[in-house]
């Protein structure tokens, strides 16, 4: 996705938005195709728990509602299952475009992303897997409860403890020194590398 | 075209509205016409339709005057269970390969039905979509043109086939009957070969193997008179009448995944199966699942009409899946796309608006270069000369005119 900021709407029926949408967002010039028919939101396993699900997410993006898009659970609520792109009708990339919208919300400052639970569980998954190429399990939640701040943090941590010495006990979970792939230097030097091209791709 | 030995006779491949169409047109205009179908009988699909819009009519309107015509003609050359191996040559001169499959029926055939009371197996029935089945010796259907009697060929050389020709008092049963080919010299070829209801199994999310998910091809046949029901609209897995039923459109067509166009019939098709429904079932209620509805031109009476019948509803939404429900009832599952609310559904009996695909798609006609469409379709333009739904997605009207129209460019072409 172009790192450029997607611009504001500023009066009614303003398509700035949405054409910035089609043309940066993966998937987005497929969505200009979408017909309204619902398949999606009705396929999503946890379609009742989005405010608004893909389809209404899709017009209200037509209509210029940026500000209540990028700050709609739906964004953050979606799976993964990519039921809804294997069975839309117009082949819209549904999954990637909710992907893209919630990196841009994340971007872009929205509160209700940066703050949201999924954004906060994805950055700890992020983390650990740049720095160690693995997930450890124990940093990442770790990471993710402290993210909340200290107490909350230390609240989350000591309600799952049950759970965590269970699991370390039917070895589930390890204890000591991280996971970590062979060499942790090469990962950086290909990470580095990956974004110096996404970088480079997204000035075109 | 350099050909010599110019011919004035028509070749129509497909004697279904389209194709007879064609025919009685050019011969009435004084050419000689062959006629090839796959089918023992003409009338195509329409044959197969308990009655059709708008004016719900019953198919043998349609039909029968044209029967009654190519009775009539002196010049029009019908050949049923044959299909088109090959054709040569061009404009003005073509030499066409017709194939024949056995029907073991002569032409003297009666239709008096002695060789039916003496089969004895069965076989699935096409005309009904296989929904029940006919004695191996059968009349494909109550109007069947030409009225003569079909003989399957799994039962010669059988005890059971010697007792058919046995009871057939004038020796019209030839059970040694094979596969023939012969060529026509023609001087143009009429595509009328129709459609195919697109195969409900490939959209696996609506389950069409549960017992009470059906097509609308198979409601036409469960509402007429002459279908294995006998014209009551019952439910497969119990025999009963539903109380609460589905129609979901675009069931195939629209999408990407399957049909990409749309098929332009179904929508009022499933108008009129609500119709159906609401004549026989006082009270029945029938939601219709839409993207949106297309009643084109003046079919927007007929679909208004049927909206105003408080007992059928329209629900905005394509379904997203069907899941199996208690008492074999399939539940529907989807967003209402005006409301949003995410809905499941237990229905009676769930009819699927399957779309129409061209009969290209079975594969068993000789190669047109670069004369189909992207999706099947055979596209008029240069010499190839199509007809009716073989050329696009069309209702009985449209089909009708797009016959007339061909058979005056394959008049054209003769002369060309
Ligand atoms: C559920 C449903 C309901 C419908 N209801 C209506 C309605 O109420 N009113 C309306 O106007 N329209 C209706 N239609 C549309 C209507 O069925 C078509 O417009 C009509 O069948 C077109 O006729 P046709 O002759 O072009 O094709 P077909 O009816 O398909 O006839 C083609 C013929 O060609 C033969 N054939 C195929 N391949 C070959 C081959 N290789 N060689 C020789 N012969 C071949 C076939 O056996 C067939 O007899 C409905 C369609 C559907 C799906
Ligand atoms: S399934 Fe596809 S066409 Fe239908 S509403 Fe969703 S994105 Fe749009
Ligand atoms: S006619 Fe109606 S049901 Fe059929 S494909 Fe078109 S919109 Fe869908």
């Amino acid at each position: 996705m172009s790192q450029a900021a997607s611009p504001t709407p500023k009066q009614k029926y303003d398509l700035n938005f949405a054409r910035w949408v089609y043309e940066n967002v993966d998937g987005g010039d497929r969505m200009a195709l979408c017909m309204q028919c619902g398949t999606c939101s009705g396929s999503c396993p946890i379609g009742t728990q989005m405010d608004y699900g893909p389809r209404k997410l899709f017009m209200m993006i037509r209509a210029g509602l940026k500000e209540k898009v990028l700050t709609s659970n739906t964004l953050w609520n979606c799976v993964s299952c990519y039921n809804c792109v294997v069975r839309c009708p117009r082949k819209v990339p549904v999954t990637y475009i909710l992907h893209d919208l919630a990196t841009l919300a994340v971007r872009e400052g929205y509160a209700e992303a940066t703050h949201s639970d999924n954004a906060l569980f994805a950055k700890a998954f992020w983390w650990s897997a740049t720095k160690y190429g693995r997930t450890d399990e124990r940093l990442v939640t770790a990471k993710y409860y402290f993210a909340f701040g200290m107490s909350e943090g230390y609240k989350r941590g000591m309600a799952n403890m049950k759970i965590a010495l269970g699991m370390v006990r039917t070895k589930r979970m390890h204890i000591g020194m991280p996971h970590k792939v062979k060499e942790t230097s090469e990962l950086h030097k290909i990470l580095a590398k990956a974004a110096e091209i996404e970088a480079r791709n997204n000035n075109k | 075209m350099e050909s010599t030995t110019r011919s004035r006779t028509i070749l129509v491949v497909g004697g279904g509205i389209s194709g007879i169409t064609t025919a009685v047109e050019a011969a009435e205009a004084g050419h000689d016409v062959v006629l090839v179908e796959k089918s023992p009988t003409l009338g195509g699909r329409v044959a197969q339709l308990n009655r059709y819009f708008p004016k719900l009519c019953h198919p043998t309107c349609g039909l029968e005057i044209n029967f009654q015509r190519i009775k009539k003609s002196r010049r029009i050359k019908v050949f049923t269970m044959a299909t088109v191996a090959a054709v040569k040559g061009g404009a003005g001169g073509y030499t066409v390969t017709v194939k024949t499959s056995p029907r073991h029926v002569k032409p003297n055939c009666t239709a008096c039905g002695d060789c039916g009371r003496a089969a004895t197996s069965e076989i699935a029935n096409p005309f009904n979509y296989n929904m029940d089945k006919v004695k191996a010796a059968y009349l494909p259907h109550t109007m069947a043109f030409p009225m003569r009697y079909v003989i399957d060929g799994s039962v010669a050389g059988t005890p059971e086939g010697e007792a058919i020709k046995a009871a057939c008092k004038i020796g019209a049963v030839d059970l040694d009957e094979k596969e023939e080919t012969f060529d026509v010299e023609v001087g143009a070829v009429v595509w009328a070969t129709g459609w195919r209801p697109y195969p409900a199994e490939k959209l696996t999310a609506y389950r069409y193997d549960l017992p009470n998910v059906i097509t609308n091809v198979e409601m036409e046949r469960l509402a007429s008179p002459d279908g294995p029901t006998k014209g009551k609209i019952l439910r497969p897995s119990d025999g009963q009448a539903p109380k609460k039923i589905a129609l979901i459109q675009c069931a195939g067509s629209r999408d990407l995944n399957h049909l990409a166009y749309c098929s332009r019939i179904c929508c009022l098709a499933s108008m009129k199966h609500a119709a159906y429904v609401r004549e026989q079932l006082a009270d029945a209620v029938v939601d219709v699942y839409y993207i949106d509805l297309r009643a084109h031109d003046k079919l927007e009476s007929f679909l208004l009409r049927v909206k105003d019948d408080p007992q059928v509803r329209f629900v905005k939404s394509k379904p997203a899946r069907i899941d199996p429900g208690a008492g074999d009832n399939p539940i529907l599952c989807g967003e209402n796309t005006l409301t949003r609310e995410v809905y499941a559904e237990p229905y009676d009996l769930v009819v699927l608006a399957t779309g129409m695909q061209p009969s290209t798609a079975e594969g068993d006609m000789p190669a047109f270069d670069g004369d189909l469409d992207d999706y099947g379709f055979i596209f008029p333009e240069g010499e190839t000369i199509s007809a009716g739904v073989a050329a696009g997605p069309l209702d009985v009207s449209m089909s009708v005119q797009s016959a007339t129209a061909a058979a005056l460019k394959a008049i054209r072409a003769t002369m060309a």
